[in-house]
């Protein structure tokens, strides 16, 4: 059964149709892209799914459970977790305390109001492990507000993944950086995401990123689904060409 | 180093606390005691300000609920004066409940709005509510009831000032417990960006109501212990200006540090006493200084000195 099932998702913002019977499964291990032109409620649909927003009409479940609706918090301690289209990360904290409240927030004691010295040793150990797997080690005493914008996106999946989610939201993982600064950490992602066999779902502009990064791809456009298959299958496809690659041109 | 030297400086600062009334004369062992007090109250804010960056303009609603409340079980029931200042703070964090509840359904400015709004509705029933509150004419007489349980050695002027004082201590070693643990740093992450926070999975509506109630109780306490101290509780404990007051406090004295807020307060109880006795536009040259701690010292009195010591200090101009 898939990880992750939407089935009917629609959100209106009064006459607009920001999505529009959006139905789709991603499975347990795969990376999944859904790319569409500007406006097309790739955003609007993480949202939807993390409880920023809630839908309309329609149904989610998320690991046997029905999510639609409930509050984002909640949706994020049943193991869904979220990187932002804009970085946002804690900038007087250094790189390792903002990876530890990550992983703080999934912890039964998270609100110690005392003490707390296993929960924030348990914390840092996930923090850690996460900022390994990302590559950050090195800065992970440095404030991060002072990380190269790279480094903070980075940051931002490190701290994502030290809250052992079960499925990984990306929203434009690479929005802002240089071509250089690009290539960098798509590459430091694939190899992530290749060891670590991590649920993904991405959003992305960049088509190259997404062709190195996704197993399958989900189309939208104008709020709903026109095509959902393998890269090669996407990249074949009349009405994507139509709507999509046609369209930047 | 720099945990080894404050923290040499802390016990140094509480020997001299705790040897005071032996050397100091009465009027200024009264002084002493009213910056203790206020150095509570300071603190409690810190922790919404200085830790929370949720900014109140309201924060004597929580001093002068405490007042009244402990200055009216002292004058109308036998309760003794110890019982009736922790129930004065307990009623007051009660309320802070209430409060956080009610002004964390706005943030930023509409936030502080809604606090100030609080105080002035508390200041308005202050005036109207006669037969509770004595009206304009306040609380007079308060009592420091011995009661059955023999607490007598508080009532003297050197005794409340060592209840003052462990009051405000155990306040602080409370304040530093909760800002170091896993809570605290929620709070902190609240200040630094709660949206960020909230999608962690945090719900930091909770941590704001709760640092609230925590804030208000501790500032009732301070009140609680203004009542018996000065033996009256009038409207001026609730007005707009003693919330102004109070944040001015904290930041002269460096907020999101527990013990600036403190020595800010005795700061700026010093500078009152000092410059009214020079001048009656005392407020002006003491609005000067407040202007240039935050142009130029903005970590505050605490900042300079631990800069001093440390020799890390730089001028605002420097900074990141």
């Amino acid at each position: 059964m898939a990880l992750l099932e939407l089935d009917g998702v629609t959100r209106r913002y009064g006459a607009l149709v920001a999505l529009d019977q959006v139905a789709m499964s991603v499975e347990e291990g795969e990376v999944r892209a859904v790319i569409g032109p500007n406006g097309a409620g790739k955003t609007t649909l993480f949202n939807v799914i993390t409880g920023t927003v809630k839908p309309t009409a329609g149904t989610i479940r998320f690991a046997g459970h029905a999510i639609a609706g409930l509050p984002s918090h909640q949706i994020c301690r049943l193991g869904v977790s979220r990187t932002f289209q804009i970085t946002a990360l804690f900038p007087e904290m250094s790189a390792r305390d903002n990876a530890r409240l990550a992983a703080q927030a999934r912890h039964a004691r998270r609100w110690l109001p005392f003490g707390g010295g296993h929960v924030f040793a348990e914390a840092e150990a996930l923090a850690d492990a996460a900022l390994q797997q990302l590559g950050l080690t090195a800065i992970a005493d440095r404030p991060a507000g002072l990380l190269s914008h790279g480094d903070q996106r980075l940051l931002e999946v490190a701290m994502a993944m030290a809250q052992q989610p079960r499925v990984l939201l990306l929203d434009e993982p690479t929005q802002g950086l240089s071509v250089e600064e690009t290539a960098q950490a798509v590459e430091t992602l694939a190899r992530f995401l290749k060891a670590s066999r991590m649920t993904v779902l991405l959003v992305e502009h960049d088509m190259e990123v997404v062709f190195r990064l996704a197993d399958r791809i989900t189309v939208l456009h104008r709020g709903g689904v026109i095509a959902d298959g393998t890269p090669d299958q996407v990249k074949a496809d009349a009405r994507v060409q139509d709507a999509y690659l046609g369209g930047l041109e | 180093m720099k945990p080894l030297t404050t923290g040499i400086a802390g016990i140094a600062l509480l020997a001299v606390l705790v040897l005071a009334p032996l050397g100091l004369p009465p009027f200024a062992m009264t002084l002493l005691t009213e910056a203790v007090i206020l150095g509570l109250f300071a603190m409690s804010l810190d922790l919404m300000f200085g830790y929370t960056r949720l900014v109140s303009f309201g924060h004597a609603a929580a001093y002068g609920l405490g007042a009244y409340a402990c200055g009216w079980l002292l004058l109308n029931t036998g309760m003794p004066m110890l019982f009736a200042v922790f129930a004065g703070a307990l009623l007051t964090g009660i309320v802070g409940l209430g409060v956080g509840w009610m002004c964390t359904l706005a943030t930023g400015v509409s936030f502080s709005m809604l606090t100030l709004a609080f105080a002035q509705l508390l200041y308005a029933i202050s005036f109207k509510w006669t037969s509770v509150t004595g009206g304009s004419d306040g609380l007079a007489g308060i009592p420091r009831t011995v009661g059955p349980f023999g607490f007598a050695a508080l009532s003297s002027k050197a005794g409340f000032y060592y209840f003052a004082l462990a009051c405000l201590v155990g306040g602080f070693l409370a304040c530093r417990a909760l800002v170091r643990s896993p809570f605290g740093a929620v709070l902190r992450g609240i200040r630094e960006n709660e949206a960020k926070t909230t999608a962690l999975g945090y719900n930091t509506r909770l941590y704001k109501i709760a640092v609230v109630a925590v804030a208000y109780g501790l500032g009732g306490l301070a009140g609680g212990l203004y009542a018996p101290f000065a033996g009256f509780a009038n409207t001026e404990l609730l007005f707009w200006l003693l919330s102004g007051q109070v944040l001015i406090m904290v930041i002269v004295g460096g907020a999101g540090t527990l013990v600036g807020p403190i020595l800010g307060a005795a700061f700026f109880m010093l500078m009152e006493h000092q410059l009214s006795a020079w001048t009656e536009a005392w407020a002006l040259y003491f609005g000067l200084i407040f202007i240039a701690f935050v142009l130029f010292a903005p970590e505050g009195i605490w900042g300079l000195a631990t800069g001093l010591a440390t020799g890390r200090f730089r001028p605002a101009s420097e900074r990141h």
